[in-house]
């Protein structure tokens, strides 16, 4: 596909996982995005945007790998669109921290050798479809609207924080996802841990703490009779559906909620062949309940 | 708290280590009026011996060994939901962060390892591949913490949903990554970083 078909250009910011435990959402998202004539041009040679290990216990190297990303993805055009709701919370915060403190940009530009690249904007892909592509125009692409399936939106932390750089949504009521999903036909349920932290990366160091924190976002979900939970960051995914059998051993509870990535549900329903989704690399089978709602 | 008994002066008030923290963190410590709104909905505080507010009090105390040496600090999520909704606009994430700095620079006494070691090995990986490695991070961390069967049953599934890589690709630019790692390196050892 020419550039010239292309309705909206940008630069893309997989981030790691999305190249490994995050395959399908880097899949669907491609898939969706061609779909939708939306180009991506990946971030030659980007690095690991240090996630939360890095601020944890260094930010000048949290700010420096941030800073070195967004100098690379100067070379590519269009604002830089970014899938994981981490790397998008660290790209964002670092652009902010280095406007506001002259000490620390000194400091990260003689760590990266550059000046920084500042002037790109970054976008989540909810922020992309929403806004610059706009509902209206994703609603006229569904060609299979996902009428009589419940979703249930979860945000988790990062996507609408740190409270300073509050541009994707409202920061304790935000409702993107809900927007975009129902833009597509399906139904939203009303529920209370949207923005509940599922345990983030204890999932490696201290499991048990996942296993609270992830179960009481799904029963949560369940609760509130959703079909299904709809995410946008690699982590929660992994938490949620990975963990999700191991879950529900140890609470005793079934949830039997399929965990989908929000370009998986928004690709099905403007077309994309099934193929192209990545359902099959998901841990909580999706198939019986899309074939359910006849959606497969 | 176990031991609750304290005794105040102006000697035992630390106030360097909590302008170092205000420094670190570009945020108050001494703004905090302890309202407790951050541990209201900070959802690891049940993991926590010292919840959010009372590790600030404890700052403010110049209690700070008592915080570094426990495990709150390794316990904290990164959420931010507390840094959201301080009515003072005191950024306790950014404390967080500050004081974990200082227990891991000064390889602190605290009780909490396991933390600490995902965090070596996640930050290890991106000086070595630029990229992280997942399936190296869950098997280097499992061979160091001892736990050799750790998450062994999400292997099979896992692999055979194509979520595990077994080989990965340094990048291509992985000399100018390293010399990211250096150059801060050598910042820190002219003291002109923090």
């Amino acid at each position: 596909m020419t550039a010239q078909k292309h309705v909206l250009d940008y630069s893309y910011y997989p981030g790691c996982s999305l190249h490994a435990s995050a395959k399908e959402y880097d899949e669907s998202t491609q898939g969706l995005f061609k779909a939708l004539h939306i180009g991506l041009t990946e971030v030659p040679d980007w690095l690991c945007c240090g996630a939360t290990p890095a601020h944890n216990v260094d930010e000048l190297l949290s700010l420096s790998l941030c800073a070195k990303n967004l100098e690379l993805a100067k070379g590519v055009e269009g604002d830089l669109a970014v899938a994981c709701a981490a790397c998008f919370s660290r790209l964002k915060t670092t652009q902010h921290k280095l406007e506001i403190d002259p000490e620390k940009r000194r400091q990260v530009e003689f760590a990266i050798d550059a000046p920084f690249a500042d002037g790109k904007k970054v976008k989540h892909l909810l922020e992309i479809l929403a806004r610059d592509f706009g509902l209206e125009r994703l609603a006229e692409a569904v060609k299979k609207p996902l009428s009589d399936l419940k979703v249930a939106c979860y945000y988790g932390c990062l996507l609408t924080r740190p409270p300073e750089v509050p541009e994707l949504d409202c920061i304790e009521a935000p409702t993107i996802m809900e927007k975009v999903i129902e833009a597509a036909g399906a139904q939203t349920v009303s529920w209370s841990h949207r923005l509940e932290c599922c345990g983030a990366n204890f999932t490696l160091s201290r499991p048990g703490v996942v296993l609270k924190l992830s179960a009481d976002i799904l029963a949560s979900a369940r609760d509130a009779g959703a079909d299904c939970i709809m995410v946008a960051c690699p982590l929660c995914h992994g938490n949620l559906d990975i963990r999700q059998q191991e879950i529900e051993e140890a609470t005793g509870e079934h949830f039997g909620l399929p965990v989908f990535y929000m370009t998986q549900l928004l690709a099905l329903a403007v077309g994309v062949r099934e193929s192209k989704l990545g359902l099959d690399s998901m841990i909580v089978n999706p198939l019986p309940l899309l074939k359910k709602k006849g959606l497969v | 708290m176990k031991n609750t008994k304290m005794t105040l002066s102006a000697r035992t008030m630390n106030l360097d280590f909590v302008r170092k923290v205000e420094k670190l963190s570009g945020t108050s410590v001494r703004r905090c009026f302890q309202c407790g709104k951050c541990s209201a909905g900070c959802p690891m505080r049940s993991f926590m011996e010292h919840p959010p507010n009372r590790v600030v009090r404890l700052l403010q105390l110049g209690q700070y060994e008592r915080v570094l040496a426990g495990r709150s600090i390794w316990y904290c999520a990164s959420c931010e939901t507390c840094s959201t909704r301080c009515p003072n606009k005191v950024d306790l994430a950014a404390i967080m962060d500050a004081l974990r700095k200082c227990s891991w620079d000064a390889r602190g006494p605290s009780k909490e390892s396991f933390v600490q070691l995902a965090n070596r090995i996640f930050i290890e990986n991106v000086r070595t591949y630029g990229r992280q490695y997942e399936m190296r991070l869950a098997a280097v961390f499992n061979v160091k913490s001892g736990q050799f069967l750790k998450d062994i049953m999400l292997g099979p599934s896992l692999l055979a949903k194509g979520k595990l890589k077994m080989f990965h690709q340094k990048n291509r630019n992985i000399h100018e990554i390293e010399k990211i790692f250096s150059r801060i390196e050598e910042l820190r050892r002219k003291g002109g970083a923090l």
